[in-house]
């Protein structure tokens, strides 16, 4: 029984140096030689566990060894040249779209290796990268050429609203008073927002709020349709109704001045659609 | 329909879209997307007023469908 009762004690003290030691190295991408320190670890108090012999010499290496990676991660961190050194440097493989050969085989990479990394990147055609570079982890980034890279808004000059991050205002049917009162606005709103959709809090399972104030439910109850807020499409259509409202009045007018009121009101709501564009659609 | 019922028609319409904006723009917290609001509750303004005077005249030229 002791025996069992010993081993019991011995795994969990283990278990808990592991864990403080995991703990203290902290989160990091790993490196070839991290993966060793892990391996390490892992073994020696797999067999500390196992072999009561151990112990001592056991913990004695497991101390030494976190207590040596945490001082070269502290120089690491202080000194570039440590860093250098001991996490290893990015390798440019590909530059200005030519792969550069005598890098390749200082990475250690074969021509095949470079072809199925870049695939992994979605990249078929070795033509269409520009820049390619090996981290010190091993894992490769791209960086595609202009042309081929995915369109944005800016690349096509078109002014777009800024992204907002919306608030989420019920989670799993509560209410969540501070990110509401972020917003400014309270119970109360949400109360009437809710009634306005027809539905009861407790069957909201996430609510979220936009910046302008437009609230987006999910419900418990899937086979319950709700429909999307449509708020900002339907003011930039009535909009776009008006202006074409006060050219047609413009035109069925045979009063001057009359006319010229029209039509500039009809300016004026065309400028504040062009305005509002990338606010209400985008 | 008439003239004048038209243009109030319209009328009543920017303002609900105007009324609209005013709610977004309370609510709107980017300080960039508040004075777009802002500039064009400004804008649709002016075209309420323009508006308003136009009803004003319809009504006393055709006094008999003030109110509609």
């Amino acid at each position: 029984m002791p025996d069992v009762l010993m081993f019991l004690l011995r795994t969990a003290l283990l278990f808990v140096l592991v864990l403080v030691i995991t703990r203290l190295i902290g989160p990091r991408q790993l490196t070839l030689f991290d993966l060793v320190t892990v391996m390490v670890l892992g073994v020696t108090a797999a067999m500390m566990t196992f072999n009561p012999a151990l112990t001592l010499p056991g913990g004695v290496l497991l101390i030494t060894w976190a207590a040596l990676f945490m001082a070269m991660q502290f120089l690491a961190i202080k000194f570039k040249g440590v860093r250098d050194w001991i996490q290893g440097r990015e390798t440019i493989l590909i530059n200005h779209g030519q792969v550069l050969e005598d890098k390749l085989l200082e990475a250690r990479l074969t021509p095949e290796d470079l072809l199925s990394r870049l695939r992994r990147k979605d990249v078929f055609n070795v033509a269409d990268v520009e820049f390619a570079i090996m981290e010190p982890t091993g894992e490769m980034s791209v960086l595609l050429a202009k042309e081929n890279q995915p369109v944005t808004a800016k690349g096509l000059g078109m002014p777009v609203g800024h992204a907002s991050v919306p608030q989420t205002v019920i989670l799993d049917g509560e209410i969540m008073d501070e990110p509401l009162a972020a917003l400014g606005l309270n119970r109360g709103w949400l109360h009437t927002e809710l009634k306005k959709a027809g539905v009861a809090e407790e069957n909201v399972f996430i609510a979220q709020v936009d910046s302008v104030g437009q609230l987006y439910l999910d419900l418990f109850d899937d086979a319950i349709a709700l429909p999307h807020p449509k708020t900002k499409e339907l003011l930039f259509a009535t909009l776009k109704k008006n202006q074409a409202d006060c050219e047609l009045f413009a035109l069925s007018t045979r009063h001057e001045a009359t006319k010229r009121m029209y039509t500039s009101a009809a300016q004026t709501i065309s400028d504040v659609v062009r305005d509002l564009e990338p606010l209400l659609k985008r | 329909m008439t003239v004048s019922s038209q243009v109030k028609q319209t009328l009543a319409s920017v303002k609900g879209a105007r009324s609209t904006l005013q709610s977004f723009a309370i609510i709107e917290e980017n300080q960039e997307a508040h004075a777009i609001f802002s500039r064009n509750i400004d804008r649709l303004d002016q075209v309420i007023a323009d508006f308003e005077r136009r009803v004003q005249e319809l009504e006393f030229a055709e006094p008999q469908y003030k109110g509609f």
